[in-house]
């Protein structure tokens, strides 16, 4: 326990001296103006917080940041785990998916916006996606590695190929799939802002982008904090999620972060 | 054997020459404007002409200078934290918590401040793609390190390494493929961002040529600098790859995203 403490200790010590200093320096008047002192932006977070004026342009982002994220998701892992099972889908899938896997997807945000308009359908469009390719690759590669010994003995008791996917493809990809969601949720959120402060008219991308313009500075910082809470507690939910389903399965493996 | 192996290029890029031919349907239905779904021709017209008046590998080297050099110090900072973070108690316990606890967070969302901190110019964009990429290379670094087999490093220093010969022959070798898997996560992220960047505020780059173009209705411009942006993208991956199998020869990867 104390050896934890002191840990914990160690670890915020970085972070809390930072933070520190950064408030001396902003009492002190030897700070620009757009660094604001955490205390001010700690209130303005906490008061816009409580007033629910961040609340409506935080549930923007994460509508959009989940619509897309699950579309995304839902395609890549279908697709991948039956590109995982089936030559004719893989043979159609791989030379595409490679092809187009480095090329930074975000880029086509503009034409998207002509083709499906400003509002959220183009923005929602091009999250999903970003998320679609590590959820079809790692979907793909968890289905690929699942051992052959377990469906031919599947096979062999007399399952059927329903039964031989549900039983035991899926639970065997599932952690690959996982790990693939993760890489999709960080890179829905780094979308998803990108693609507000480019061109919305609500959300905490904008919001950034509004009060930077109007020169609010701690606001701006409130929207930083905003999104960098959401994109964290996102992550943690989707871990949470990892354990339960599959408990039991994950003795001794450390958790990435 | 070479019509062989022609045959096999043709069937197993066949869906690449689907997906283009259904374009070019689309294209000529007549359902969607041919503006904004220009011919394959068409697009490929205005890529030589932009290529060969320079404006497109003129935008395309400003982004790659800036990608690659964000990735570059990126790479050099992530490494030695990464591999610092692994065998040095404090700087673990100092270090560790930024890491695991920034990694979920967008930094992207920093940009309005580093534009005020380094400018509207390259500075501020090389800064953030440095930010980005710094989290992946760091923590594969860290964690290829820790895995390292310990009895590896015993049987080492038994037979007289020092320290030094033990993180170049032992340490680094062994942590060489996560190493190399950060890299080639932080590479795409380092294009994303700059492309992002060069959108939201700048007057150079192909993220101001691409949203330039589709501002001013020029679609076919605005595909042609998307061909730019993912020839670059492609290239650099596999070359990636490639320099990826000659350092770590005796555990190359091959195929497609492998």
């Amino acid at each position: 326990m104390q050896a934890r403490l002191a840990r914990l200790g160690k670890g915020l010590a970085l972070p809390v001296a930072l933070i520190a200093l950064w408030e001396v320096a902003g009492h002190t008047g030897s700070l620009p103006r757009y660094l604001v002192a955490p205390s001010v932006i700690a209130n303005t977070t906490l008061s816009m917080a409580l007033s629910g004026e961040l609340l409506s342009d935080t549930l923007d982002s994460l509508l959009r940041a989940y619509a897309g994220f699950l579309i995304g998701a839902c395609l890549g892992i279908a697709l991948g785990l039956l590109a995982g099972v089936s030559r004719a889908v893989e043979g159609f899938f791989d030379p595409l998916i490679s092809l187009t896997y480095p090329v930074p997807k975000i880029a086509l945000l503009p034409i998207l916006m002509s083709w499906l308009g400003l509002g959220d359908a183009s923005k929602i469009a091009v999250i999903a996606l970003g998320v679609f390719y590590p959820a079809f690759i790692n979907a793909y590669y968890g289905a690929k590695a699942v051992n052959r010994l377990h469906v031919w003995s599947a096979l062999n008791m007399g399952a059927t190929r329903v039964q031989v996917f549900a039983k035991v493809i899926l639970p065997s990809a599932a952690p690959q799939v996982l790990t693939g969601l993760r890489i999709g949720l960080a890179l829905a959120f780094i979308v998803m802002f990108a693609a507000e402060m480019v061109g919305a008219k609500t959300g905490l991308g904008n919001l950034v982008m509004e009060a930077e313009a109007s020169l609010r500075f701690d606001l701006m910082y409130a929207a930083i904090i905003a999104i960098g809470v959401l994109g964290f507690a996102s992550d943690r939910l989707l871990l949470a999620l990892r354990r339960r389903l599959l408990a039991g399965r994950m003795a001794g493996h450390a958790d990435h972060a | 054997m070479a019509v062989r192996t022609a045959a096999g290029a043709i069937g197993r890029w066949y869906p690449v020459a689907v997906v283009l031919l259904a374009w070019e349907a689309l294209s000529r239905s007549g359902l969607v404007s041919h503006r904004l779904v220009p011919g394959l021709a068409d697009i490929a017209q205005v890529f030589a002409a932009n290529m060969a008046s320079g404006d497109i590998p003129f935008h395309a080297g400003i982004s790659l200078g800036r990608a690659l050099s964000g990735f570059g110090l990126a790479i050099a900072a992530g490494v030695v934290l990464g591999v610092l973070m692994a065998r040095v108690r404090w700087v673990e316990s100092v270090f560790e918590p930024v890491f695991s606890f920034g990694y979920p967070v967008p930094k992207i969302a920093l940009y309005p401040v580093f534009i005020f901190v380094f400018g509207l110019g390259s500075l501020s964009k090389v800064a953030l793609i440095f930010l980005e990429c710094l989290y992946p290379i760091t923590v594969n670094t860290y964690y290829g390190i820790q895995s390292v087999d310990r009895k590896h490093l015993w049987s080492a220093r038994n037979m007289g390494a020092s320290p030094a010969q033990v993180f170049w022959r032992v340490l680094l070798p062994s942590a060489g493929p996560s190493i190399f898997a950060g890299l080639r996560v932080a590479l795409p992220i380092s294009l994303i961002v700059v492309i992002i960047t060069e959108m939201i505020g700048e007057s150079r780059g192909l993220g101001y040529y691409i949203s330039y173009a589709t501002a001013s209705f020029e679609y076919a411009s605005a595909y042609a600098g998307m061909l730019a942006i993912a020839a670059i993208g492609f290239v650099l991956d596999r070359l990636l790859i490639f320099i990826r199998n000659r350092i770590i020869f005796w555990e190359r990867i091959s195929g497609a995203y492998a």
